[in-house]
């Protein structure tokens, strides 16, 4: 004779991965928040100082000729985006390491691991955009309706940002060397990108490569809601299929060493 | 649907194997430092072993039915964590397959999800939701998983400034009230104190009479003969007999007083 276990209600896999992610994501913002005085302002000290110094450096220092005006909205409208993708880059490269017990104890699908970093530090962008409103108003600086294609900016970043995640991550647990690699080229990319300046400034030839970093197109589109000739569809296209190219590139590098992965940690 | 129909139907759930282990194998490398390239990092599972690599398990099959109780005998370094682990599917075979249908309750790391620096209470929800568990359905058990951990004045108190026996409590109070069809342990009984673990043996009696599986890894032979009735013994990775519990603790024993 045997007595059946009471049945639990499934849940669909993907309810539950939704349900994780968010557990997840809730928990990193939680622990940052309530270890720390300042909490959230240090989401958004970190962009402001950058942006100050530039702002300072550009503006009173140098004889400015790169950006546009008012230059401290067109600075924190990519600043504010870089420092989400920075962030969750960083993070990604410590994601099994950090969470080894978690990961050797819990069977969850394990692209949360990284999903739910690059998650966390969405939320914080999306949580600064506050500072940005300020400034645009106070400096008066114009609004258009491309404000409504932030939407797609956060989506194109999203989508490229969990694609370098999932290369990354699997990654440095066998090359340590990576994670200080991975720091290495996010401040080179950091000038590379159109942050300080904008795609129009560089030389005419260097414009058609500049797309293929898809950060361009990236920024191109949350500038254009209050700079509208900075955007340019050509880069967005190039930089939307660039991130599904390495969001699918990532996925296949997830899918076949996460068996090393979890022996190694 | 008749009552021969209904009895039908519920002698085919019952012997459907809720664990189906086929040929698994594992293999690690034996020395970390060992020259890793991107080519090893991606080949396909089926390549051959390579020089300073070693099967951990190799060629074990068995399958598991509702309600058994398995043991898994060995000793130290023969595979028994790594079986597991494959069984809890947090490890992946590198040959055959391991098919598991039904939830589990790994009682494995039981710590390994808890926050130090959030509180109790969000640590129960936390790890309970990572889990499986809705909330509704965490705030439904919560008072039963805080009174069997003994912790109720400790609520909101951070995780870290816990004992570490009060760490254990509440971990394993969680785990065993996930509620899933089967469970795993590995060991975890031998923390604690006395009254705590023969505790923690009532409940996990109490989910064997439940109808669960349990899947045990021990070397207590006491424990091994009070909750299983199968056992499973692994020596070098290779699956050695495969018969009840009493049996295969005749045979580990007499290979043990050889050496």
């Amino acid at each position: 004779m045997t007595v059946a276990p009471p049945e639990r209600a499934a849940r669909s896999s993907l309810s539950r991965y939704w349900h994780s992610l968010w557990l997840l994501a809730k928990r990193d913002l939680r622990v940052r928040y309530s270890t720390s005085a300042l909490g959230y302002f240090w989401s958004i000290l970190d962009p402001l100082v950058m942006a100050g110094i530039y702002w300072f450096v550009f503006t009173q220092v140098f004889k400015r000729d790169v950006g546009e005006d008012p230059y401290i909205v067109f600075l924190l409208s990519a600043l504010l985006p870089w420092t989400w993708f920075t962030g969750a880059v960083s993070d990604t490269t410590r994601a099994f390491i950090r969470e080894a017990k978690l990961v050797r104890s819990t069977k969850i699908p394990r692209t949360i691991w990284v999903v739910s970093l690059v998650l966390s530090k969405g939320i914080e962008f999306v949580a600064s955009l506050p500072v940005l409103a300020f400034f645009v108003i106070i400096s008066g600086a114009p609004v258009n309706p491309n404000l409504g294609l932030f939407a797609l900016g956060i989506l194109i970043q999203g989508v490229l940002t969990v694609g370098v995640g999932l290369i990354v991550a699997p990654l440095v647990v066998f090359f340590r060397d990576l994670e200080r690699a991975v720091k290495l080229a996010l401040r080179f990319l950091f000038y590379a990108s159109p942050i300080i300046y904008g795609v129009t400034n560089l030389p005419e030839q260097l414009h058609f490569w500049a797309a293929f970093n898809p950060l361009s197109g990236i920024f191109s589109i949350y500038r254009s809601a209050f700079f509208p000739e900075q955007l340019d569809w050509f880069m967005v296209a190039v930089s939307a299929g660039m991130s599904i190219v390495i969001l699918c590139v990532g996925l296949l590098v997830f899918k076949r060493s996460i068996r090393s992965v979890l022996k190694e940690i | 649907m008749s009552h021969s129909e209904l009895a039908t139907a519920q002698t085919a759930l019952d012997d459907a194997a809720v664990i189906s282990v086929a040929d698994a194998g594992i293999r690690y490398r034996r020395n970390r430092r060992a020259r890793r390239n991107f080519k090893d990092l991606f080949s396909s599972r089926a390549r051959r072993t390579r020089p300073g690599e070693f099967w951990a398990l190799r060629g074990v099959s068995f399958d598991v039915r509702q309600g058994e109780a398995i043991g898994v005998v060995g000793r130290n370094g023969q595979g028994k964590s790594t079986l597991l682990k494959l069984v809890a599917e947090v490890m992946l075979p590198d040959e055959g397959q391991v098919r598991v249908h039904g939830g589990v309750a790994p009682l494995i790391e039981i710590t390994g999800g808890f926050v130090p620096e959030l509180t109790v209470r969000d640590n129960v929800y936390l790890t309970a939701g990572l889990h499986g568990m809705k909330r509704s359905e965490v705030d439904a058990r919560f008072d039963e998983i805080i009174d069997f951990a003994e912790i109720g004045d400790f609520l909101d108190t951070p995780y870290k400034h816990l004992s570490s026996g009060m760490k254990v409590r509440i971990a394993f109070s969680v785990i065993s009230r996930l509620e899933e069809p089967i469970m795993l342990v590995d060991e975890v009984l031998a923390v604690g104190d006395k009254g705590f673990r023969e505790k923690c043996y009532r409940r996990i009696e109490e989910l064997l009479a439940g109808g669960r599986t349990l899947f045990f890894v021990s070397h207590n032979e006491s424990d091994l003969r009070r909750f299983c009735t199968r056992g499973l013994y692994l020596n070098q990775g290779e699956l050695v007999l495969d018969a009840p519990i009493d049996e295969v603790l005749d045979r580990y024993n007499a290979d043990y007083a050889e050496v």
